[in-house]
């Protein structure tokens, strides 16, 4: 009984382990190496645009943008049911259901330096992080 | 009349007090009996004159298939309960992380494209009952199943109920969704409020099918007990249960109610909801039927300690993300 016991809590805490691994948030980006904004970034008429597409889950999962320049967020959605249409973008006053296909467009005002933008699904398993630098 | 004592084994929860008493006071000749869960004794009183042994079977045969049984002598307690949690323990976690690693995988996350037809939408509840949107409904359905199981393994009327109710719900919804259109507008916050209730549910009846009250360990007012045992027993409220799983946040749920509103009609939204539901419903079925028939055979002490680790986990998940939805935690997972 014993030595079962004790297999049944190694087992346990390597199922434990490895999905901690595989499912927690990583720290997604070191501050040194953000010095150049995202390729889902472009500056259109003095407008920063970033877009994200939603679709199982959120990408790309952390964009860089320049701060100080008015900016849109584009959340472009194709065929997505799952909770990635649900977004809520906090620091945006945003929280509506996308459409299943289309494209969403959220100002997020004049970011200033240093600032993380948020956006979550609904039941919060997904998330995304505008960062500007 | 006399005064009988028994030992009585098998009692998991202050709810079996309520029922045993029941039982043994619906018994012809048999008077004020009274269960004490601490010392695992019952005393009644009695104008029958067999034998306490021959008392004790007969009465035991009363109340055998809720899972308890009367005894003279105190049995001595089998040491199997405590090495049961440690087989369950990682079978409970197996099936949590084949779950996530689902989830982890991209099988789920095929579009389905064009408009949204009955048709489609019931695919769509098919890979909904599989997603992620299972540890809400799923779980919620796998802790009362198995809960109602443990307490009276024949009983599956909850279940039709449960999933009759959802059926009806969506379908009523759905067309006045369809109807009038945002007139029930779905609201983050309120789904959001009723998903976190649902993971503190799934979390207490999880650690209550583990045996964590059953030890006395921490015990819960009986009348949360009451309160659960009503929710499982009484007509109306696994109907109500399975209504409210219309509120219940899930990506998908949400995507059928934007496309039954924008649908136009009544019908039309009635049948895309009522679709999804139908959609949902194998896997679901399977949940709680499968809770029914694991109760039944002999492996039932394994599948409510299994069924209560995955049902903790995924109340842990839910609540942690339904925190983070909310803007109060930090988002831990990304599934």
């Amino acid at each position: 009984m014993q030595k079962n016991t004790i297999i049944s809590i190694i087992i346990s805490t390597t199922i434990i382990g490895g999905a901690l691994y595989f499912v927690s948030e990583k720290p997604i980006v070191s501050d040194g190496d953000d010095v150049t904004q995202s390729q889902n970034v472009e500056v259109r008429d003095g407008v920063q645009y970033v877009t994200v597409t939603a679709q199982g889950g959120y990408s790309p999962r952390l964009s860089v943008i320049q701060s100080n320049l008015p900016t849109k967020l584009i959340v472009k959605t194709n065929k997505t049911y799952d909770c990635s249409a649900s977004l809520v973008v906090r620091s945006a006053r945003f929280k509506k259901i996308l459409q299943p296909t289309g494209e969403e467009v959220i100002d997020l005002d004049t970011p200033k330096s240093g600032e993380i933008i948020q956006g979550v699904c609904g039941m919060g398993m997904y998330s995304f992080q505008i960062k500007a630098s | 009349m006399k005064t009988i004592t028994f030992h009585v084994t098998g009692t998991h929860c202050n709810s079996c007090k309520i029922l045993i008493e029941d039982i043994l006071n619906e018994q012809i000749g048999i008077e004020r009996a009274n269960v004490n869960l601490k010392q695992e004794m019952v005393s009644f009183e009695t104008t029958l004159d067999d034998s306490q042994h021959k008392l004790a079977e007969i009465l035991t045969e009363k109340v055998l298939r809720n899972g308890y049984s009367f005894s003279v002598g105190k049995k001595t307690k089998e040491k199997k309960d405590s090495e049961v949690i440690w087989q369950a323990l990682p079978i409970g976690l197996i099936f949590l992380a084949m779950f996530f690693i689902l989830q982890k995988s991209d099988i789920l996350n095929f579009g389905i494209g064009g408009t949204v037809t009955p048709i489609t939408s019931f695919v769509i509840g098919l890979i909904a009952s599989v997603s992620s949107c299972l540890a809400v409904v799923g779980g919620l359905v796998l802790s009362l199943s198995a809960t109602v199981s443990q307490d009276d393994i024949s009983d599956t009327k909850p279940m039709f109920l449960f999933h009759g109710g959802r059926l009806i719900a969506f379908a009523l919804f759905g067309g006045v969704l369809g109807a009038i259109g945002g007139a029930i507008g779905v609201s983050f916050t309120f789904g959001a409020i009723l998903g976190l209730i649902a993971s503190l549910v799934m979390i207490v009846l999880g650690l209550n099918l583990v045996g964590v009250f059953e030890r006395n360990a921490i015990t819960l007012p009986s009348g949360v007990f009451n309160f659960f045992r009503k929710l499982e027993h009484k007509t109306i409220a696994p109907f109500i249960v399975g209504v409210g799983t219309f509120f219940l946040p899930c990506g998908f749920t949400q995507s059928m109610q934007i496309a039954a509103l924008s649908s136009g009609s009544f019908v039309s939204g009635m049948f895309i909801m009522f679709t999804f539901a139908l959609g949902t419903l194998p896997m679901l079925a399977l949940l709680s039927f499968g809770s029914a028939s694991f109760a039944h055979s002999k492996y039932a002490p394994l599948f409510f300690k299994s069924a209560g680790v995955v049902v903790i986990g995924l109340g842990v998940f839910v609540l942690l993300a339904g925190l983070a939805g909310l803007g109060i935690i930090s988002p831990l997972f990304n599934v």
